[in-house]
């Protein structure tokens, strides 16, 4: 037996050994007795120092201290009730925020291996883009040494027999379920074996929502044939609910990757290297023992090789980064491409952001929790002089103490991870998430529960253990700087919730730059059906003479991208040395008047055009500060001249009111990427039908999604309306916390002074300086917190910028409204329970005591 | 009555020592060391008895119940093999510091 396990023999024998002991002790006096000695000392303390040897006291003391502290907890059940309801708020907020970054960041796909997945993307010095042409990533699966196998994913809408709206598809090679390890609902899936070689049959894996809505869950379904844009496909399974594959989104299914030509009549993607291809979304798993690096090593080569016989498709030195491909994280890059340095992740930001907003609830919570711990404290001054008068030290008080704080905050933690887990749950359904994204807490997620607890416990039950522990209630200096600390946090938190909502307000009463009410959006795909540039123009061509003779259509224009669509374009300008990200979009010469997006000096875009530019009033600002900016020259990859300014309007980052807009004009290639605009005279939902019918009509091959812009804005701000009430809600809780605390600490006030208000009283006090009195010493802790809260409040909200619609950050309505609101009710609060020092009466408050 | 107190893991040794000599119990152990140093050394119960648990713990010696002369029942201590062999270890150091000590005060 080692000394250790002697120990713990000790430990679990205590009881026997401790009697043993005693009996050991219990002789020996008696033996000196007879011998004459005399016996010094107390015994059980003298039997609690031999005791001492065995190195186990520790949980003696501290399971008295528990058992003491459940009593307390027990005799208490209303203070236990609202200390354990205010951590589980403050844990929960926290809780829910942690698990969100554990989703999207920490928490492995649930998919086969998900560590040795690694998510590629293209990069050169002058450009970059999320998907690779599919030649390239073909070329890189076939010829690499590091990676076993490359995933690729080709997002794309179709049409399906009897289903009114295009649906997503994904085109996935034909490894995609066998490496991602996913099981089949019904029939089987995709394989390599057979689907992968060209010239298979076509077939089609359905998910399994899809299954159910469409064919209402019909298990015949394996084997029938359907028409997918019009081609015989064969269903052969239905994939497993809980398999989400390489996507955010829910496809309604999957088809193989070569088979894509076949459903897209004449789509090119197979061969096409020009990044306006579609192209695929590349993942790749890693050999064992290969790392990432050795990955990106080798890719570089590859490319560098693939160059030399595809000089344009490839670019110059042109690497392949990757990023971790097993979390969902690595799913959020969408299809951005662009010029310039690539666009940094909001990501991190908008967590940091989160991460602030819940920590100040925490914060309130917690120094709400503490003055109800201090008053508490005073309550129990009896209890605790008794303690130190038979003995108890100061470090054992404050550790008997501290442990109640902690027994509470365990239990909060505890009520927190359920708050949290609920309140996940229920932002998942509300924003319809995918169904296979687990929120059910892992153990990352519960130790973050049970460290924010500890830490709580740290910082609300530590300095009113202290206090109390040396006996000097009196000071009210904790106390003030604890009111202080609620009020900044919840006025940071309201101001915050403020603006929020005052966006919203704003981006529904005041329009983006541009008329989004009357707009139908047609994208007819032609890219993917592989039109060249010259059949694509005379197939717009006949559209837009088609659309402009419908009765009730005002004007017709192209654009490369569509309002609030998906796609992005960015370019960065180097303009004195700062890059300015700017949203690029390409557009003929009707784009302004059917955006209705003003023009403010210069001329638009006309046919013919080349070299030249249009840029936001935004733009000329950052560019030119006050120049004029025509005839300037700006610096898109290409030299173009500045020949007008437009207005400024936030097309594709509607929230963002630093987004900066450049619009050239169309280029020879761009026509089976453009999308059609059609300005209606009344309402678009009017005409949407014949929009389509007329579109439809054109080439039967063809079955373009028409969609109301009017619709994308108002899902674009369901998302803002999200945010909003998220953030008002935990500001809300926030102020109402505070608000208590307020009125717990001005009730203590009152009660301490009864006596000294009864003599003022006598002395014929006036009710204004009676109130004064119980008020006065509140006044400047209130003051400071407000004016740290809004001075953190100001600093915050910078980073808010890009998420306010165009609201500034320091908008004044915002601020005084919150700040109004939040002094009236505080005052109120603090006016409630100071009305009882009015009600005072003197001759009982002098014999009180 | 000691003059002073005992230097720090001179107790151990000692009552390892006397354990050597049989089984004992916490009395007697005091009672031996106070008579074999003649009179000098007097064991308080305050510091046999932690003691002894550390040596029980180390586990030197084991503990036994047995019947006291004044027939009660008490524990009687007795040396493990390990116990001896600390016994000697710790006599040898003692020795070894001792003699240091001694050539520091005779030469110094």
């Amino acid at each position: 037996m080692t000394g250790f396990f002697r120990r713990l023999y000790y430990l679990a024998h205590r009881r026997r050994l401790e009697d043993e002991l005693a009996t050991d002790m219990e002789v020996h006096r008696e033996m000196s007795a007879a011998a004459g000695g005399t016996p010094l000392g107390n015994t059980l303390l003298l039997r609690e120092e031999a005791r001492d040897a065995w190195g186990w006291t520790w949980i003696d003391r501290f399971s008295q201290d528990v058992r003491y502290a459940i009593r307390g907890i027990r005799k208490s059940p209303g203070f236990t009730l609202a200390a354990i309801l205010m951590l589980a708020i403050g844990i929960g907020a926290n809780v829910a925020a942690f698990a969100f970054f554990d989703l999207m960041v920490l928490r492995p796909l649930n998919v086969r291996d998900p560590s040795t997945l690694l998510r590629f993307h293209r990069r050169s010095p002058q450009a970059y883009a999320f998907a690779l042409p599919y030649p390239e990533a073909e070329f890189i699966g076939s010829n690499s040494r590091t990676l076993s196998a490359l995933l690729l994913v080709n997002y794309t809408r179709v049409a399906v027999e009897r289903v009114d709206k295009q649906v997503e598809a994904h085109f996935v090679s034909a490894n995609y379920f066998q490496e991602l390890g996913a099981g089949a609902r019904l029939g089987r899936l995709i394989e390599p074996a057979g689907d992968g070689k060209p010239g298979a049959d076509p077939v089609v894996v359905l998910s399994e929502g899809f299954w159910e809505r469409q064919f209402g869950g019909d298990p015949q379904v394996v084997g029938r044939t359907i028409h997918v844009n019009g081609k015989v496909a064969t269903v052969i399974g239905v994939a497993s609910r809980d398999f989400g594959g390489l996507s955010m989104d829910d496809p309604a299914l999957w088809a193989p990757i070569l088979q894509q030509p076949y459903f897209a009549a004449g789509s090119k993607l197979l061969t096409d290297f020009s990044v306006e291809s579609p192209g695929v979304q590349t993942w790749g798993r890693l050999r064992p023992g290969a790392t990432p690096k050795a990955a990106e090593d080798e890719l570089k080569l590859l490319a560098g090789e693939l160059r030399s016989q595809h000089p344009t498709g490839i670019w110059e030195n042109e690497s392949l980064p990757s990023e971790p491909g097993g979390y969902a994280q690595s799913l959020m890059n969408g299809n951005s491409r662009g010029t310039g340095a690539e666009v940094k992740s909001k990501l991190y930001p908008m967590f940091a952001l989160l991460g602030t907003l819940v920590l100040l609830i925490l914060a309130v919570a917690c120094a709400n929790l503490g003055s109800l711990l201090l008053a508490r404290g005073v309550a129990r001054q009896r209890e605790i002089s008794i303690r130190v008068s038979v003995g108890a030290g100061t470090s054992r008080l404050i550790r008997q103490l501290f442990t109640e704080s902690l027994l509470l905050a365990i239990l909060g933690s505890a009520a927190g991870l359920a708050l949290g887990y609920c309140i996940l749950r229920g932002l998942m359904t509300l924003t319809s998430a995918p169904a296979w994204l687990n929120v059910v807490p892992d153990w990352r997620v519960t130790m973050f529960a049970l460290a924010v607890g500890v830490a709580s416990a740290i910082f609300f039950g530590l300095a009113p253990a202290w206090q109390i522990a040396r006996q000097r209630h009196r000071s009210n200096f904790v106390r003030q700087i604890l009111v202080a600390a609620q009020v900044a946090a919840s006025c940071v938190l309201l101001i915050v919730a403020g603006l929020l909502g005052r966006a919203l307000d704003h981006t529904m009463s005041t329009n983006p730059g541009f008329d989004y009410d009357r707009l139908i959006s047609i994208d007819s795909g032609l890219s993917r059906h592989g039109y060249s540039p010259a059949r694509a123009r005379a197939y717009l061509d006949a559209l837009e003479a088609r659309l402009q003779a419908l009765p009730g259509v005002e004007s017709v224009s192209l654009t490369l991208l569509p309002p609030l669509g998906r796609g992005a374009i960015s370019g960065g300008v180097t303009v004195n040395g700062h890059d300015i990200e700017t949203q690029l979009n390409r557009v003929d010469s009707r784009f302004f008047e059917t955006m209705k997006i003003p023009l403010l000096r210069g001329r638009g875009l006309i046919q013919g055009d080349t070299g030249v530019v249009v840029i936001s009033e935004s733009l000329a600002r950052a560019a030119f500060s006050g120049q004029d900016p025509l005839g300037k020259k700006l610096d898109f990859g290409s030299g173009l001249t500045v020949v007008g300014v437009s207005g400024n309007a936030r097309l594709t980052r509607l929230e963002d009111s630093d987004s900066v807009e450049a619009y050239m004009p169309i280029e020879p290639g761009d026509p089976p990427s453009l999308h059609v605009l059609v300005k209606t005279a009344g309402r678009p939902e009017d005409l949407a039908a014949r929009v389509a019918s007329t579109a439809r009509a054109i080439d039967l091959d063809v079955i373009p999604d028409i969609e109301l812009v009017k619709s994308r804005f108002e899902r674009k701000l369901k998302g803002a309306e999200y945010s909003a009430l998220a953030v008002s809600l935990l500001g809300g809780i926030a102020h109402v916390l505070a608000c208590l605390g307020i009125v717990g600490v001005v009730a203590y006030a009152v009660s301490q002074r009864t006596k000294e208000i009864g003599i003022r009283m006598a002395l014929g006090a006036t009710s204004a300086q009676v109130l004064s009195i119980v008020l006065r010493q509140f006044s400047r802790p209130v003051v400071a917190g407000m004016l740290i809260g809004g001075g953190a409040a100001v600093a915050l909200s910078r980073t808010l910028r890009g998420y306010l619609y165009g609201l500034s950050n320091l908008d004044p309505v915002a601020y005084l409204a919150t700040l109004s609101l939040f002094i009236v009710t505080i005052m109120l609060a603090a006016l409630w329970p100071a009305r009882r020092a009015l009600r005072v009466d003197p001759l009982r408050a002098l014999r009180h005591e | 009555m000691p003059k002073k107190e005992m230097p720090a893991g001179a107790l151990t040794l000692l009552i390892l020592r006397v354990l050597q000599s049989g089984p004992m119990h916490g009395y007697a152990i005091a009672q031996r060391i106070h008579v074999l140093s003649s009179d000098q050394l007097r064991v308080e119960e305050g510091a046999l008895y932690p003691t002894l648990q550390k040596i029980l713990l180390g586990g030197y010696a084991k503990a036994a119940w047995g019947t006291s002369e004044t027939n009660r029942k008490v524990r009687f201590y007795s040396l493990t093999p390990a116990g001896r062999k600390q016994l000697e270890a710790e006599l040898s150091e003692y020795e070894r510091i001792h003699d240091a000590i001694q050539t520091v005060l005779r030469t110094a």
